[in-house]
């Protein structure tokens, strides 16, 4: 059983202020959540909360250009932040007495920022994300994957429909006029969680968070999220798309719609994805890998995303010699086999998964960025605690249960890549 | 309480002292090093193994054996086949990984404090006792050789690939990746890898290392009764000497028709780990490209916006490694890239550093070796570091001070021993038609325009 410690706090502006302590080193992770991502995008503005947190590191009205960064890592800091289809999270770990110094940064672009915003450096990040998105996705082997995927399993009306790092297009047109806006919509204190973990004395860091933010005015009321939110829960016919590309191997990608993350019906998913494909005793390691060799790798991975619905994605690699439309039909016939998933699978997959997630909880910042996550997705920092014995709960009959209900042919979205001839 | 000065940035608090993991040491009759680290708050214990054998000790003409190896081990035991290995663990929760490097070969298991007594007994036996059975090691020499195939068409690892192979002479082991080339995976028999554990996985250069919930007295103890009675042999040699291929600076564009970046690799042959130039370059390296706001990035992606990201690194091995700059910059600011990269290391060269700047790279240095060392995993293979090279037990307490002993005037003199800008060679991965032209207009050097091999 877990025990992290915390304390939970609101200031008067609305920011919700989580603490905890972990005094076996003297550092501390600072971690911000805004309740906003790539679902809060209108259109014509994909990539643009994206493109937005790179202007969060161009310098505040107290802070100059690159300082941001400078100060932190001169203090033996590091730091970063990213955006998701849900939220945008902003985050440093350095040394503790340090603490100050990083409030301060956090606080100044939280009330600040709009003042240091120029087109130049608009200009500039707007080519750094570019960058990133030919680096990520059209200079990458499969790598339009997950966009493809986003766009098959929900329809354009659903904010999930288009994918975090947003088309060329959309981030040619974005302009200051948009980040004005956008920071005044969704950048307030009312729409964020700070979490501080480590060696911290929880009642002065409580007073370091009320001097640097306490003056922050809220913001109004977040808007809700633009587009049709609610799905049936499967997709009603399958979907499929084949995608040429100069790649060596072909490579499956089936997704299936589920329940969103934190929803009763979403862990028998999680443990599913853990059954089929994490470890050499997984499903499709044994059967596709090692039996039939007709795969290299295989993936499974259920998205922690919370609007509507989420999706369970499994991948596989062929090998050799091997067809997209042989790999398809073989992973078909083992998918089939988690109706009748044995006791054992489970066993191994709940194992795995605490062990896993007790491994990751070492890390300060780790447990900052679950303690903002289950504060601003269920206001419910204890989740931190307790979110394994959701995991431990699943039984057999669960996972088979799900795989009758969702891994189905009418759930069923498909991607084949195969090389260009 | 008063309104908060905002103009400034605030002032530390006092500093609080890291107190860093001691390690302990103790040998075996048989050879064999048990090392225990005890850290973290939770109940987790990691159990490394370290044997000399990673890809440095490939004989002639196998390249990519010490790879296949590594990843054969859990392929079964005399008692167990390769699935019944992976149940054993993964019922337990635990996941076997092994991997060799350039210099070492190790495994590793994470495991929950209660449960270190059975799962060191299993990864005992998988690691003593692999049997190595014919269908399992022709599986993964043929997933060996697919990897291969994959790497050609993934433009950062062909980029890795290609700098090592225009970098380091032909017969230099580094000059090729590390899981070999096609035709040496090729003829890779399960005879090979027998004869490889044979010679190389032997207590008397081994480390078995123990961090987490765990002290001394029982890693030893553990160590003896699954390790004790391994029997120790004479272990074979590897030496070889680090040749450059490159005698002036050169530019390789390795042709990727229709690629929307170009991958740059501007790279040299750099030093062994246990040069005496470690601390003053590691400094050197963060102004360059060590950290975000090192003098590349802040050219290349926040002046220019030419990239998502630039960097530099000195990779330490036992015999100098690689010195390499990357970024993955847009097509057609492929030379200015390229320019701007070579102008910032001759500016190094020649001017050096301020004290402001050397000081700020000193303290990130520091600063972040705590944060690197949280885990019981990152903590057990920095130990295995620390092995590898023969480096001092005291060296995480030592690490600050031997840091704040780095002046500018060391960043400048190692600037001007080992970035040598007169032989680099410069590896661009893209479109050929585009990119070459503006290249060989910068008049650094020869363009050479080489295919990818099939």
């Amino acid at each position: 059983m877990l025990r992290i410690p915390f304390e939970r706090f609101r200031l008067d502006n609305g920011l919700r202020v989580i603490l905890s302590r972990e005094p076996s080193a003297p550092v501390v992770a600072t971690n911000l959540w805004y309740g906003v991502g790539s679902r809060d995008e209108r259109a014509g503005r994909t990539g643009f909360a994206h493109l937005f947190e790179h202007m969060m590191f161009q310098g505040s009205e107290h802070v100059p250009e690159t300082a941001h960064f400078a100060l932190i890592e001169k203090a033996g800091g590091t730091l970063n932040g990213s955006t998701w289809l849900d939220r945008t999270n902003y985050f440093e770990t350095l040394p503790a007495h340090y603490l100050d110094l990083a409030l301060w940064l956090e606080a100044d672009r939280m009330g600040w920022l709009l003042p240091a915003m120029t087109q130049a450096k608009l200009d500039n990040q707007r080519d750094v994300v570019k960058n990133e998105r030919r680096w990520r996705v059209d200079n990458q082997p499969y790598g339009d994957w997950d966009e493809r995927i986003q766009a098959m399993v929900y329809p354009p009306e659903h904010p999930y429909h288009h994918s975090v790092i947003g088309s060329m297009e959309d981030l040619d047109a974005a302009s200051l006029e948009d980040v004005e806006q956008f920071f005044r919509t969704y950048y307030a204190p009312n729409n964020a969680v700070l979490t501080l973990c480590g060696d911290i004395d929880p009642a002065h860091a409580l007073a370091r968070v009320r001097h640097w933010f306490g003056e922050i005015p809220p913001g109004p009321p977040v808007p809700p999220i633009p587009g049709v939110t609610e799905l049936p829960p499967i997709l009603g016919a399958p979907v499929r798309q084949v995608v040429e590309q100069d790649i060596s191997l072909p490579r499956v990608y089936v997704a299936f719609r589920i329940a969103p993350f934190g929803a009763a019906d979403y862990y028998p998913a999680a443990v599913a994805a853990y059954v089929l494909a994490w470890g050499k005793a997984s499903l499709l390691y044994r059967r596709l890998i090692r039996d039939l060799r007709v795969a290299q790798d295989v993936t499974a991975y259920a998205f922690p995303i919370v609007v509507g619905a989420s999706m369970l994605v499994v991948w596989a690699t062929a090998r050799p010699g091997v067809t997209a439309d042989a790999l398809e039909a073989a992973l078909d016939r083992e998918l089939a086999t988690l109706r009748n998933v044995d006791a054992v699978d489970v066993e191994r997959a709940v194992n795995l998964i605490e062990a896993r997630q007790l491994s990751e909880l070492q890390r300060v910042d780790e447990r900052a960025d679950l303690l903002s996550m289950f504060t601003m997705l269920f206001d419910d920092p204890e989740r931190i605690n307790t979110e394994l014995d959701r995991i431990r709960a699943v039984t057999p009959r669960a996972v088979r249960e799900f795989a009758e209900s969702r891994i189905v042919e009418e759930n069923r979205a498909t991607l084949q890549y195969v090389p260009r001839k | 309480m008063s309104a908060p000065a905002r103009s400034q940035p605030p002032s530390p608090g006092p500093i609080r002292p890291f107190a860093f993991p001691r390690l302990e040491r103790r040998r075996l009759e048989n050879g064999l090093t048990v090392i225990a680290a005890r850290a973290g708050d939770l109940p987790l214990v990691t159990a490394a193994l370290l044997v000399d054998a990673g890809a440095a000790s490939d004989p002639a003409g196998k390249a990519g054996l010490a790879h296949l190896t590594a990843r054969a081990l859990e392929t079964g035991t005399r008692a167990r086949s390769a699935e019944e290995v992976a149940w054993a663990f993964e019922r337990l929760g635990v996941e076997f990984e092994a991997a060799a490097n350039w210099d070492a070969a190790s495994a590793h298991i994470t495991v929950p404090a209660e449960r270190i007594e059975p799962a060191l007994e299993l990864f005992a036996e998988v690691v003593r006792s692999p049997v190595f059975p014919d269908h399992e090691v022709a599986r993964l020499r043929d997933e060996q050789l697919a990897e291969i195939m994959q790497r050609r068409k993934e433009p950062r690892a062909l980029a890795s690939d290609m700098a090592a192979r225009f970098i380091f002479a032909p017969e230099v082991p580094y000059a090729r990746p590390l899981i070999g080339t096609a035709t040496s995976v090729t003829g890779l028999q399960r005879d090979d890898v027998e004869a490889f554990y044979r010679a190389h996985y032997l207590p008397n250069t081994a480390s078995l290392i123990l961090v987490g919930a765990i002290d001394i007295e029982r890693a030893e103890r553990l160590g003896r009764r699954f390790f004790g009675d391994w029997p120790p042999a004479t272990p074979p040699t590897t030496e070889f000497e680090v040749v450059g291929a490159v005698r002036s600076t050169t530019i390789f564009v390795v042709d990727r028709p229709g690629s929307v970046q170009s991958e740059i690799r501007i790279g040299d042959v750099g030093v062994q780990r246990q040069h005496p130039d470690y601390f003053p370059l590691l400094v050197m390296n963060t102004i360059l490209g060590g950290a975000f706001t090192s003098r590349l990035n802040l050219s290349l992606r926040e002046r220019h916006g030419f990239t998502y990201g630039a960097r530099s690194a000195f990779i330490f091995r036992r015999q100098p490694g690689p010195f390499l700059v990357q970024a993955a910059v847009a097509t057609d600011v492929t030379a200015r890239a390229v320019e701007e990269a070579l102008k910032e290391i001759a500016l190094l060269r020649e001017k050096g550093a301020s004290e402001e700047e050397t000081a700020a790279a000193r303290d990130y240095l520091a600063g972040i070796l705590p944060l690197e060392l949280q885990t019981t995993e990152q903590l057990a293979a920095r130990i295995g570091d620390i092995v590898t090279f023969g480096l001092p037990d005291s060296y995480f307490q030592d690490y600050g001070a031997s840091l704040a002993r780095v002046t500018p005037d060391d960043v400048h003199r190692v600037a001007r021993t080992h970035l040598r800008s007169g032989r680099l060679a410069i590896v661009v991965i893209g479109d050929a038609e585009q990119v070459t032209g503006p290249l060989r207009a910068l008049g650094v050097g020869p363009v050479e325009v080489h295919r990818v091999e099939e």
